[in-house]
């Protein structure tokens, strides 16, 4: 269907299918997110043995995280007075963009993609990136000092692990011999890559863990040494839009992992009758269960055992893996 | 003007305006966000030339750069300095800095208009895959001297910063 329009003539009909899709899309991630936060504060309840959320929406608390908006939607802006007010603006805006941006690549289904990029694995890498400067604009703009530890804790972390993240890729892409994540999708018909980059995957997966500035790596936020990091001066809706960005990484993230080590849409074996996108819905929700349960499962690391892991383990780690993965496609793949 | 006509006037125009704020901004932070405008324009303007891999390597390139711009900007410049009154400057040098400003204009103007700009054909394809073959025959020794040279620097850097945590200890 997006080939369809893609290839079609530019037309103002083009333009309005164009805003209709990225008005559903925007649409499902946010109702995912709702009920991710949900999700969260359940699964967290449940490891800890209390009940969670349970009085807005029946015993489930279906309800709970709507009646956060609302509160969050009647709160006061507060700009605090010696902020820069037009970086202070700024950041979130800054922060939440490249976070909706990066959804553009990823398929969902057989049929479901919005841009079929060449680079896309690269391009989800670059654009993501960008949050960053958003995250330590606004922990300079709020003029705290805690505000701007976090924004330096998480350019810090940005750096360290962005490089075995790109490096652990590298394996994958060399195996497929494409950076287009369609291309990636239908190199696993038989086998995934979890199984033949396992290295790949666990350096992957704990890089992502830490560009999504989560458990035990959440650093960035630390709140019992930095109140509430680089969003500590923000308030009502600006705050809500840095946690947006926030669950809308753990939805690109999350689908991102699927795509490249789970086989995206691809069935198991002799379940092809169930459609790609059940497959992949189920391969996400599962990966999306994994960020949670290591969050709430492992305490938060030191700053500098954050710098070692990333800088002594898993980029040596992620090297060797590139390595070894181009002379094993040399000797047996050729 | 052709669609794609508009699309790079205002991709350029978001180009050069980011520069001119970089140039004009008073705070370290508000020339950064004005450089990740410029940046940003480049790498739409290689989007609009079909060059993929170029645009996202400079969006990734340049995010990590701008990022690092940043965190050196708050740390290594002098705050306060921002908040100084605008220097007296006399009308005579503006008159002179306007002049040879105008005259620069002119004269790339008039060497710029008389070259033929043949519209070469567009590469259309796997950018990646192009540019790796033709790095790898064509250019593999530059690519080589290049790639020490980033090494040089990489232990250089390691170096420095090497001495000074010893010098700390003692």
């Amino acid at each position: 269907m997006m080939n369809e329009i893609m290839t079609s003539q530019p037309s103002w009909l083009n333009v309005l299918k164009f805003t209709g899709l990225g008005v559903a899309l925007i649409l499902v991630v946010i109702l995912f997110v709702t009920y991710a936060i949900l999700a969260e504060r359940k699964v967290m309840a449940f490891m800890q043995m209390r009940p969670g959320p349970n009085r807005i929406g029946g015993k489930l608390g279906i309800l709970q995280t709507l009646a956060d908006v609302l509160k969050l939607l009647l709160k006061e802006n507060i700009t605090p007075k010696s902020a820069d007010k037009l970086l202070f603006l700024v950041a979130p805006v800054i922060a939440f963009a490249p976070a909706f941006m990066v959804m553009a690549v990823i398929p969902f289904s057989e049929n479901v993609t919005f841009a079929n990029l060449n680079v896309g694995v690269l391009y989800y890498v670059g654009i993501s990136g960008l949050s960053i400067i958003g995250i330590v604009a606004a922990g300079w703009a709020s003029n705290n000092k805690y505000s701007l530890l976090g924004g330096m804790r998480a350019a810090a972390q940005m750096i360290s692990y962005e490089i075995p993240l790109v490096l652990s890729l590298l394996g994958v892409i060399l195996l497929t011999g494409s950076m287009n994540l369609n291309d990636i999708i239908k190199a696993q018909d038989n086998v995934w890559y979890i199984f033949t980059q396992p290295i790949a995957f666990v350096i992957f997966f704990i890089a992502a863990i830490a560009e999504l500035n989560r458990g035990p790596f959440d650093l960035v936020e630390a709140e019992s040494e930095l109140v509430g990091g680089f969003s500590t001066e923000y308030t009502g809706f600006r705050w809500a839009i840095f946690m947006l960005a926030e669950y809308f990484y753990l939805f690109a993230m999350s689908s991102l992992i699927t795509v490249l080590f789970l086989g995206g849409w691809q069935p198991v074996m002799f379940l092809g009758f169930i459609p790609g996108s059940v497959w992949f819905a189920l391969k996400f929700l599962f990966v999306v269960f994994l960020f949670l349960w290591i969050r709430f499962t492992f305490p938060r690391i030191r700053a500098d055992q954050l710098m070692e892991l990333g800088w002594k383990v898993l980029l040596p780690l992620a090297l060797a893996n590139v390595f070894i993965t181009a002379i094993i496609k040399e000797i047996f793949f050729r | 003007m052709s669609s794609s006509g508009i699309v790079f006037s205002i991709i350029a125009i978001c180009a050069i305006l980011g520069g001119l704020m970089m140039i004009t901004l008073k705070k370290v932070m508000h020339m950064t966000v004005a450089m990740i405008l410029t940046y940003f324009s480049i790498a739409a303007l290689y989007v609009l030339l079909t060059a993929e891999f170029v645009a996202v390597a400079q969006v990734l390139v340049y995010s990590g750069g701008i990022t690092i711009l940043m965190v050196f900007g708050i740390m290594l410049t002098y705050h306060k300095a921002e908040n100084r009154d605008e220097e007296k400057v006399s009308s005579f040098r503006k008159l002179i800095t306007f002049l040879s400003v105008a005259t620069l204009g002119i004269v790339s103007y008039f060497l710029v208009a008389p070259v033929d700009f043949v519209a070469e054909e567009i590469f259309v394809g796997d950018h990646t895959k192009a540019i790796g073959e033709i790095l790898y025959t064509n250019y593999i020794i530059p690519f080589e001297l290049v790639s020490i040279l980033l090494l040089v620097a990489l232990i250089g850097a390691v170096l420095l910063a090497k001495k000074d945590k010893e010098e700390a200890n003692e």
